[in-house]
Formats: structure tokens, C-alpha cells, sequence
């Protein structure tokens, strides 16, 4: 217990920098919402009544404060754009990407597992080869290529899927999935390649170890060395490097989410940086970050349950 | 390892599970073959009230939701629509509009003169980005239901072509007065299809106006807008008929698709047109001699048949062809390097010079300023491009800290709505900074004259002057390419470009 109220408490001033900084870097950026709102129309008295009425006039600290105080008591505010509450509009867009995000780590994971394991278990053999071979490719392909690709052959070839035109699950099930599985396997690729380097070198590291070389002198065969013994202490350093991954996905789909024309949690950011909309990138980039440091204090619980060794809110050594 | 599986598995159950059961709130419908008519638009409306919208894309959506005072035909005329006629005093200062009967809201307002009045108060009130074009109406004055009296401090003949877009929109007063700002969230108006959900980003769904006053109309069940902002995408969903219509088709694909079977391309000159503006208020644009070099030396044929792929009419006036205010003038001359440089040399400058060359982030408007770039090296003028996006273009250009920016303007039908704005002193687009007396007169007199020849020749001289001037220069006129299922029936290309959807259904 101590230690969720430690880590809740560590969070608070990594989430205030966090609105700091984006604030200050936002009100850095040329052009104002008013004249994005207003667009080649605008009169400049137009353009100040709406500032005034933004509260865009007022002093950068004053600005400040009067958004952190709302945020304080649970309010992120309204849309400068169209008086939205932001809350809304991420709640809107976050179970898209948060689709798109288990979906790729779920292809990720089906690909990296296996063809890291049998990697792992034949070292330096056609198999290891072959499969470092693709994870190479893997990493080198940008997804954002390996998308319009997917689009290019299997929407407009073959017609297999959509090229585009996102539907929630809730509506239509089929539809969604069928909308959803491309990004998924293209963002997934990708993902899968880093993962598999990942469990293939660490499982190399465990199966170096003196337990493991014990068990083999029993003469257990290879197939349950690597799957009961092996495997599940090589997942530690994999678990960490999924938290990095999912948060680092929830950045990196905004360009999927561009192709696809899926109206995620990353559109959502850009769409809001390129009008302007001060209140929707502030509340939006605040939540990403409390989601990022919330997967971190999971991924961490996690490993306690993984390695009994580690233990809650102690040094170890 | 069993735990540490059970442990993952849950947790990605979980995280799925929030994600889907969070999509609730979203809920569309999406259309599958119930009559729907799937249009594309290449960004997200984001806001759904004539009167407070400034962007291009909002105007598509309104002519499903709102009808007008007047609408344009498909010849550009400009045709009744709520208002069954009008009358013109003689001295060009009284209107007298005669409204359609039996007409009611989506929400079951009737639609009256005290309608027409609300609306005009509410395009004229402080938060409206319609102000600017209706600050010559005076009064308007409901004489009986169905007749409304709008008094003008001067004449001013764009009034009516003002009315056939956002201006004339008719929202519902009580759902307007009800909602608030919050009204762009829920627009309620009187036109064939009835606002029913959207998904930011995705989609916009529109629903039959079973009450609607055009007897058989619409034809369609339902209009769904998806947002695709790549023109290569929306393509790919045309073709494998999940989109009906593309409203922006990409024109370098144009070639491929003249005689295909299963789309239609349709290709309407737009009253709009590309072109820079040059910052008469800092050197070395401040001098007209180097202005008019510039104009010059770009070879706006070239910049038609590479950067647009045809698609477009090369120009020099803010009047395309179809235009009242049209005339020769606007047709292209060859570049002339020897003038160009002569008028440097002229101005001061054999050698040439340097500056910037502001671009919006958008890839055929990159390609023309690389070529006006391309155009402008033999004089030894170099421009170095300078890329951002709108919003930044924008910034610079109204506080004045750029040389050179492109910015180009989807157009109306009215010359003065092209024009004066952006040639009168201190106009609201005049973001070069020109001010010269005799263009002021000019432009007044010709917002002023109600007499179509009278106006014309009041036209021809502004444009002999503006090319003269050169604070912008017009490149071109850019077309509406729009893509189409050949199941597609009864699209009408209106000069305005903005999809009519009251006439559309699927075969």
C-alpha cells in the first residue's frame, strides 16, 4: 500500500511538468487559435473579440493557473475549437487507439514468441538466421510504409479489407475488426521485430545459467528446458520493454491512425496542434501521460508476480 | 509461467474489454447498401453553423442541412430557394423577399419572416464570422409572415450572391436560441436531410427529411460524410465501392480514369484561384517595379499542366471563365525575362535578390511554389521555400512578417467577394499591405453599380490595374475534380463546387 501511495505521489510532479512544458512549447508554436478558428475570413476585430472571449488575452501565467485549477478539480475544460468538453472528446478517442494498441501487441506477441523461442533454441542455425533476417527487415520497414503497402494490395487489389472508414466495436463488431486489421498488422509488424530481438538474446542469457544447465543434465528434454524453465524468467526485461512499447505505440500510431483514417488518440493530438486548440492538446498530452505512468506502476506490479524475488517498494540488490 | 500468463491474458482482457465497451458513446451507423449515399471529405467539419464556420470543408455539409435565402443553378444563376422571388428597389437599396409557405424546421419550427429576421440579427451579432459580408444591411423588417424588407445602407451588388451561401443559410431560431454556441453540435435547418450523429474524425451520418417542402425530395435515405483526408485513399474506397463520391479526387490520377467503367470523373471550374501574395510593405516588394518583374517571369501554363496535371485554367485575374466580371484579360501572356530583369534593373537591383516563400503544408501547393521558385532563378531572384502549416501561414501573413506567401481562395460568385477584401485599403485579406487610391474608387464604385455592363467594364479596369500593381499574383483557377460511382445518379455541378445532395440517389 505504501508503495501505490509512493508511486501515485512520485507521478504528481512528473504529470506537472509534463503540463508545464507542453503548455510553454504549445504558446511557443506561431499562429493563434483565433486566426485558425476564424480562418482567411477574419477581421482583426473579430479576431480580438474571440481572443477575449478564449481568455486568450490574458497574461501567459494567469492562463496557467486558471487551466491547472480546472484541471485540479477534475475539469480539462472545452474545445477552443467547438466548446467540446475535452473529456469528451478523448473519451471519444481513446478506445480506438487502445484497439489499435492491444491489437498490434497482440500481433506482436504472435509473431515474436514463437520465432523468438525457436531462435533462441538453435542458435546460429538456418532457423536463427532466417528469423534474424526478418526481424531486421522488420525494424527497418517505417510502418507508415508498410501501411499504404497493406492498402495498396489488399484493399485496392484485392479487396479484401477496407482501405479505410473505421466503425467501434460496439456498432459492428465484424466491420471493426475488418477496418482494424491492417493497422494492426502493420503497426504489429514492426513491434514484433524489436520483441523478438528482445526474447530471443534474453532467453540466450537465462539458458546460459547454471539452473538450466542442471536440468538439461537431467536429462529433461529441450522442448520443456526452454518452456518451463527457461522462458518465464526471460519474459522479465520483455514485460519491461512492453510498458515502453505500449507507451511508445501510444505516440507512434498517430501516423497509422493518419492512413487509416481511424479518428484515434493520436489524430486527435495532431488535429488539435495544427488548429490550435490549446485546452484539447494540453488535456490530451496530461492524460497520455497519466496512462504512460499508470502502465509503468503495472508493468512494475507485474514483475513481482513474474520474479518473486523483486519485491514491492524495496531495494534490491 | 502459468501465473505470469494468467496475468497478462487478464490484463490484455481488460484493456480490450475498456475498449470496446467505451465505443458506446461514440455509436454511428454506418451505412451498408440502405440507401445511402457515401461522400468523402478530406478533413473533419469542425464546426456545424453557418454563422460562426470559416472553413471550406463545412460549406459541403451545410447544403444536406440548411437551405437558403436563393441558390445558384447549375448555369451559376442565382435561382430562388426559401425565398420563392425578391424584389430590387430602384435605387438598389430595398429588399423585398417573398418566402416559400408550409416550410418547418427539422425540429418543427415553422420557417417565417421572424425566422429570416432572427437569422439575419444572428449573422450580424458580435461572435459571427458572417459580420464582414452583411455589415451594408442596415434593417430587416418582417412585414407580414411571409415577407420580410431588408434595408441596406448602400447599395451593394453582392447581396444576393451572399445569400446563396452561409449568409442565406436559415438555422431554427428555437433550437438556436435553445443550444447556444452549443447549436454547431446539433444544427437544426430546413434542408433535405436531418442532422443525426457524428464520430470526429470518421464520420458524419444525415438522415432523409421525410417533411421536406420540395415534393419527392431527397431522393437517398441517408447521407454518410467520411472524413479521409488522403486523396490515394479516398480513391482506393471509391473503387471498391465504399465511398460514393470523392469530393477531392487527385489530380494526377485523372489521366487514368477518362474511360473507366466503374467511376465517373467530373470536372467543374471552381470561382476560386491560387496565388501569392507580395509584402508591399517591406522591401524589396515595396517597390512596384520589382513586383511587376516577378509577375513576369512565371509562365502560369507551365504551372497548370505540371503542378495540377491540367486540371485547373491558368489565369491572371480573380475571375475565372463563367465569371461576370471574366474577360481577356485574365488569359496568360508567355514569361518575359528580358522585361523582368530591365524592370530589376530599373528598380535597383540587376542582380537580383533572395527571400522566403512561405507554403502551406500541402503538397500540390509546395509543387506550384517550387515552380514559381524554378520560374524566378534565371532573373537571379532566388526564393528559399519555407514550409508550415495553416495555421502558421495564416499568423504570418495577418501580422505581416512574411516576403512572399501563397495562399489560395475557394472563390465566389460575386466578383467583389473575390476581390475587394484583399485590394482595399486595409481590407480584412489585404494582407500585402497595398493601398492606392484610385483602386479603392474602383472597387466601391463597382460593389455599388447595380448595372451588369456598367459593373463589367468597372471590373476590366481593376484587373489592368491589380496586374499592374501585382501585391497578388493570380496563377490560376483551380477545377473541382470529383470521383464518382457510375451507380451514382443526379449530381449537379454547381459552379460553387459544394456537393448538392437533394437530387443525388444510387441505382
Amino acid at each position: 500500500m505504501g508503495f501505490v501511495i509512493r508511486r501515485l505521489l512520485a507521478a504528481l510532479p512528473v504529470l506537472f511538468l509534463v503540463s508545464v512544458m507542453v503548455f510553454m512549447m504549445l504558446h511557443m508554436l506561431p499562429g493563434d487559435p483565433a486566426t485558425v478558428i476564424l480562418g482567411d475570413e477574419a477581421t482583426p476585430e473579430a479576431i480580438a473579440a474571440l481572443r477575449a472571449e478564449l481568455g486568450l488575452d490574458k497574461p501567459l501565467l494567469t492562463q496557467y493557473l486558471d487551466w491547472a485549477s480546472k484541471v485540479f478539480h477534475g475539469n480539462l475544460g472545452r474545445s477552443l475549437l467547438d466548446r467540446t468538453p475535452v473529456t469528451e472528446l478523448i473519451l471519444q478517442r481513446l478506445p480506438a487507439t487502445a484497439e489499435l494498441i492491444v491489437g498490434s501487441f497482440l500481433v506482436a506477441l504472435a509473431i515474436a514468441l514463437p520465432s523468438g523461442i525457436i531462435a533462441a533454441s538453435k542458435p546460429n542455425r538456418a532457423a536463427d538466421h532466417i528469423g534474424t533476417a526478418i526481424s531486421f527487415i522488420g525494424m527497418s520497414i517505417p510502418h507508415f510504409w508498410l501501411g499504404m503497402m497493406f492498402i495498396m494490395f489488399f484493399a485496392a487489389r484485392l479487396g479484401w479489407f477496407p482501405a479505410s472508414g473505421y466503425v467501434p466495436f460496439s456498432v459492428d463488431p465484424a466491420a471493426n475488426l475488418m477496418a482494424m486489421i491492417m493497422p494492426m498488422v502493420a503497426t504489429g509488424f514492426r513491434e514484433s521485430a524489436i520483441l523478438m530481438r528482445m526474447i530471443r538474446s534474453s532467453l540466450l542469457e537465462v539458458m546460459s545459467l547454471d539452473y538450466i544447465r542442471t536440468a538439461r543434465a537431467k536429462g529433461l528434454p529441450m522442448r520443456r528446458v526452454i518452456l518451463g524453465h527457461a522462458l518465464k524468467n526471460s519474459l522479465i526485461p520483455v514485460v519491461t520493454a512492453s510498458g515502453i512499447m505500449v507507451a511508445s505505440l501510444l505516440g507512434g500510431l498517430v501516423i497509422t491512425e493518419s492512413i487509416f483514417s481511424i479518428p484515434g488518440y493520436g489524430k486527435l493530438i495532431i488535429d488539435a496542434i495544427f488548429s490550435r486548440d490549446y485546452t484539447t492538446v494540453q488535456g490530451a498530452i496530461l492524460i497520455s501521460a497519466v496512462i504512460v505512468v499508470g502502465i509503468n506502476f503495472i508493468v512494475d506490479v507485474l514483475y513481482t508476480l513474474i520474479d518473486p524475488r523483486i519485491k514491492l517498494g524495496k531495494e534490491s540488490n | 509461467m502459468r501465473k505470469a500468463f494468467v496475468v497478462c491474458a487478464t490484463a490484455a482482457m481488460c484493456i480490450l474489454a475498456a475498449a470496446c465497451g467505451g465505443g458506446q458513446s461514440a455509436g454511428p451507423s454506418v451505412a451498408k447498401g440502405d440507401g445511402a449515399i457515401n461522400i468523402s471529405l478530406h478533413q473533419d467539419p469542425p464546426k456545424l453553423d453557418p454563422t460562426v464556420s470559416a472553413a471550406f470543408i463545412e460549406r459541403h455539409v451545410f447544403q444536406s442541412i440548411f437551405d437558403k435565402l436563393a441558390d445558384l443553378n447549375e448555369k451559376g444563376e442565382i435561382v430562388p430557394m426559401l425565398a420563392e422571388r425578391w424584389d430590387i428597389s430602384p435605387d438598389g437599396k430595398k429588399y423585398t423577399f417573398h418566402l416559400r409557405k408550409n416550410v418547418k424546421f427539422h425540429d418543427g419550427t415553422d420557417f417565417n419572416a421572424e425566422a429570416v429576421k432572427f437569422n439575419f440579427a444572428r449573422n450580424m451579432g458580435e461572435s459571427s464570422v458572417r459580420r464582414n459580408e452583411l455589415k451594408e444591411v442596415d434593417r430587416v423588417v418582417a412585414i407580414d409572415n411571409n415577407t420580410v424588407e431588408v434595408y441596406l445602407k448602400n447599395p451593394f451588388a453582392p447581396f444576393m450572391s451572399i445569400l446563396t451561401d452561409r449568409s442565406g443559410m436559415m438555422v431554427s431560431p428555437a433550437a438556436a436560441k435553445k443550444l447556444g454556441a452549443d447549436f454547431m453540435n446539433a444544427p437544426v435547418g430546413t434542408g433535405p436531410f436531418v442532422y443525426k450523429e457524428r464520430v470526429r474524425g470518421a464520420t458524419i451520418t444525415l438522415e432523409k427529411n421525410k417533411n421536406y417542402w420540395l415534393a419527392g425530395f431527397p431522393k437517398a435515405e441517408k447521407i454518410v460524410y467520411k472524413i479521409i483526408p488522403d486523396a490515394n485513399v479516398a480513391l482506393v474506397n471509391l473503387k471498391s465501392g465504399q465511398l460514393d463520391i470523392t469530393n477531392r479526387f487527385p489530380f494526377n490520377e485523372a489521366g487514368n480514369y477518362a474511360n473507366d467503367s466503374k467511376i465517373n470523373l467530373v470536372n467543374i471550374p471552381s470561382p476560386g484561384f491560387g496565388g501569392i501574395y507580395l509584402n508591399a510593405d517591406k522591401a524589396p516588394f515595396s517597390n512596384v517595379l520589382v513586383r511587376q518583374a516577378i509577375e513576369a517571369l512565371i509562365d502560369r501554363e507551365a504551372i497548370v499542366k505540371v503542378a495540377l496535371s491540367g486540371v485547373g485554367t491558368p489565369g491572371r485575374s480573380p475571375f475565372s471563365p463563367g465569371n461576370m466580371a471574366y474577360s481577356d484579360l485574365d488569359k496568360p501572356r508567355k514569361p518575359d525575362l528580358e522585361k523582368a530583369k530591365q524592370l530589376l534593373a530599373q528598380a535597383g537591383l540587376p542582380g537580383g535578390f533572395n527571400f522566403a516563400l512561405a507554403v502551406e503544408m500541402d503538397p500540390a501547393a509546395q509543387q506550384v511554389v517550387q515552380m514559381v521558385q524554378s520560374m524566378l532563378k534565371p532573373a537571379g531572384i532566388n526564393a528559399s521555400i519555407e514550409k508550415a502549416d495553416f495555421g502558421t501561414v495564416l499568423d504570418n501573413l495577418a501580422k505581416g512578417q512574411f516576403d512572399v506567401s501563397f495562399l489560395p481562395w475557394s472563390g465566389r460568385i460575386d466578383p467583389d467577394q473575390n476581390i475587394y477584401d484583399r485590394f482595399i485599403t486595409n481590407g480584412p485579406l489585404n494582407y500585402a499591405k497595398y493601398s492606392n487610391r484610385e483602386m479603392d474608387r474602383l472597387l466601391d464604385a463597382a460593389r455599388k453599380d447595380t448595372d451588369a455592363a456598367k459593373r463589367r467594364e468597372l471590373y476590366d479596369r481593376i484587373v489592368v490595374l491589380a496586374l499592374k500593381e501585382s501585391p497578388y499574383i493570380f496563377l490560376y483557377h483551380e477545377h473541382n475534380l470529383f470521383g464518382m460511382g457510375k451507380t451514382v445518379a443526379g449530381f449537379m455541378p454547381v459552379a460553387d463546387g459544394m456537393i448538392r445532395t437533394v437530387n443525388l440517389s444510387k441505382q
